[in-house]
């Protein structure tokens, strides 16, 4: 069954997320990053804070066990400071069907504490063969 | 503080990053699980991961997608040049493969200081490459010249 398109373009509640300096040390053992720097896709870490409200949501309908994770995209705006907390804000971008599968696009923003946005992050996931 | 280590001058058309490989295990794929959280039982449960057709687990994108990251920012030396990537995911990486990111400068912006990379991770497997992600596009930002 397709996923419902009437939820483009909508919003989920923002969650914090504290950029954990114990979660960023297994994030740069899991790259073998030596230097004491924050790995830009650490981002991810805020975009799985998120995505399971949204994938579980009933309105949507999607399966998950039929979803591969098709394309990603960041723009980082500076990077992340470690023990800094941001705040994340999902939105389903776009829904699509095309050649029997399922094409489903978050878009997530992550800003600071003045508001500003620290990164732009578009996650594309494929429900396969609805 | 991390120090840049690629000035805006290096850079010509076709200037090749240096290639960085390395092995993909069971207990990476485990680490990046919990580290990132995404804990897709494709990731992590081999009978799951065969009843939806693979051979057995496979590593997450964004692992893949973190190598080349890791590849660009080791390059770079400060992880802040890096502005903007975008990948498509196009085939799995099993457990056992070794995968391999690279980058070309693909175009130059002398005015706002910056450079357009067309990146890619690849795996040999039995003479044959392969492109978990091809044609990936990096945008960095140099700001000496």
């Amino acid at each position: 069954m397709p996923m419902n398109p009437a939820l483009e373009g909508k919003t989920y509640p923002a969650v914090a997320l504290t950029v954990d300096p114990e979660r960023v040390a297994r994030f740069r053992a899991a790259f073998g990053e030596e230097r004491d720097v924050v790995p830009p896709t650490f981002a991810t870490v805020a975009e799985w804070a998120v995505f399971p409200g949204i994938v579980e949501d009933a309105e949507l309908a999607l399966d998950f066990s039929r979803v591969v994770h098709a394309a990603q995209e960041y723009e980082w705006h500076r990077p992340f400071v470690e023990g800094e907390t941001l705040t994340v804000r999902p939105r389903i971008a776009s829904i699509r069907e095309k050649g029997g599968h399922g094409f489903l696009t978050v878009e997530t923003e992550l800003t600071d504490a003045d508001g500003t946005i620290v990164v732009l992050a578009r996650a594309t996931l494929i429900e396969r063969g609805i | 503080m991390p120090e840049l280590r690629v000035r805006f001058a290096d850079l010509s058309i076709g200037y090749e990053i240096h290639e960085l490989a390395r092995s993909v295990t069971r207990e990476d794929v485990e680490r990046y699980a919990g580290a990132s959280g995404d804990r897709n039982p494709l990731h992590l449960d081999d009978d799951f991961a065969r009843s939806v057709g693979f051979p057995g687990i496979i590593a997450h994108g964004m692992f893949t997608m973190g190598h080349l990251a890791h590849c660009l920012t080791d390059w770079l030396g400060d992880a802040s040049a890096l502005r903007r990537m975008n990948v498509q995911l196009r085939a799995p990486v099993f457990l056992g493969d070794v995968i391999v990111a690279g980058g070309r400068v693909k175009a130059l912006d002398r005015e706002a200081r910056t450079a357009v990379l067309d990146v890619w991770v690849t795996v040999d497997r039995n003479g044959t490459v392969e492109y978990p992600i091809r044609r990936g596009e990096a945008e960095v930002r140099l700001p000496t010249e």
